[in-house]
């Protein structure tokens, strides 16, 4: 098999796994979901980042001398949505994520659902993406899947119900403040996450 | 007590009244939740008004012959709890029970309330405005983001708290739990 050193060698329409993405050496990142091939901005706008590490930083501190760990994008989640043949077709890169038990972790990230997962939406996220992502969270297990809007400045909590099905909290505004119950003790204004 | 004429009449971090609001004569659209001033966009934009007229045709269309009745912005909501010192004028509002509605616009809770953010933080509909049709128990509060083509759908669980759909997305359909039977797709919401 020829070494896949550019995109344009991979058929975008096809099924890829876990295996095949660990060879392909392109600098260009991309997700698999369900054996789909998703390409990731370049670049994040600056806004996103101010954002990412604000919220990272937070986070980070918060978590240190404790038993979660945050990591925060290029790192590759897998997700056992769709298992075929035992191997994984589905690896992800969210923007940050808390993962809580540390045997999910290995060399290469993390292996299965991470406690928390947040995403912050760009302007180049499209529809099939959100709604994906979205459904991809809900049904590997993810306990709290947060979505961070630059655009109207807002958090929305993602957490399951009984049934597993995904319900959304009011959309946290500056001039609130973030709790979780998966964290206690973490208290993130809302504000220093849209800092610039 | 002087003619109120000009918004810089008033002060802003006051606390004010229904009965204050019918005797205000300037030309700027104000709501007042629990006694304070709200400024309202004087135009909403383009893009917004789109949305809104999508969503008000299709609505429209649906209540047709039925016993609900549907209003758009510029309409008066009197929402007062406690006190009479909460107005509003939701985008769009659907109100089944027509013991409500009287000649200044609809006194209680409609069952249907959709908002249309504008750019920019619009914590008034996040915050303020989501608590106040909690309480006041809007069975369903539809937020529409413009940005992402998004909508998310509250409806009050048994606790009388809000819970919110997924967003949905361009591909998908946003169906109503109070309208019973009412939907649409989400590239017909966004459509210029």
């Amino acid at each position: 098999m020829p070494k896949i050193t550019s995109l344009s060698q991979l058929d975008l329409n096809g099924y890829y796994t876990y295996q095949d993405y660990l060879t392909w050496q392109f600098k260009e990142r991309v997700e698999l979901i369900k054996g789909y091939i998703f390409k990731m901005s370049p670049a994040p706008n600056v806004k996103h980042q101010k954002i990412s590490s604000n919220l990272h930083g937070l986070i980070w501190s918060f978590l240190r001398n404790k038993n979660c760990h945050a990591f925060s994008a290029p790192f590759d989640v897998r997700l056992p949505v769709s298992l075929k043949e035992g191997k994984s077709d589905t690896v992800v890169q969210p923007d940050i994520v808390v993962i809580c038990d540390e045997r999910k972790l290995d060399e290469q990230g993390c292996n299965g659902a991470p406690d928390i997962v947040v995403e912050i939406l760009s302007p180049g996220n499209s529809s099939r993406e959100m709604k994906d992502k979205f459904e991809l969270y809900e049904a590997s297990g993810v306990l709290e899947y947060w979505i961070v809007d630059p655009e109207h400045q807002d958090v929305v909590i993602y957490s399951p119900n009984k049934e597993g099905v995904y319900f959304g909290s009011r959309p946290y505004v500056i001039g609130d403040i973030l709790n979780t119950s998966l964290l206690p003790g973490l208290v993130i204004d809302v504000k220093e996450v849209f800092d610039s | 007590m002087a003619e109120i004429t000009s918004l810089s009449q008033l002060d802003l971090s006051g606390s004010y009244t229904y009965q204050d609001y019918l005797t205000w004569k300037f030309k700027e659209r104000v709501e007042l939740i629990k006694g304070r001033i709200f400024k309202m966009s004087p135009a909403p934009n383009r893009k917004h008004q789109s949305i809104s007229r999508n969503l008000f045709g299709e609505l429209f269309i649906f209540l047709k012959n039925k016993p609900c009745f549907l209003f758009d912005a510029p309409f008066d909501v009197l929402l007062s709890k406690e006190g009479n010192n909460t107005v509003v004028q939701p985008d769009i509002c659907v109100i089944c029970d027509v013991s409500k509605l009287t000649e200044q616009g609809c006194t209680g809770a409609p069952d249907l309330i959709i908002e249309i953010l504008s750019p920019g933080n619009s914590r008034k509909e996040k915050k303020e405005k989501f608590e106040l049709y909690e309480e006041n128990g809007v069975k369903e509060y539809w937020l529409v983001s413009p940005n992402e083509n998004t909508v998310i759908i509250y409806n009050l669980n048994n606790e009388g708290k809000y819970i919110g759909s997924k967003p949905y997305v361009e591909g998908e359909v946003a169906a109503s739990n109070v309208i019973d039977g009412f939907s649409i797709s989400i590239e017909d919401a966004f459509q210029d």
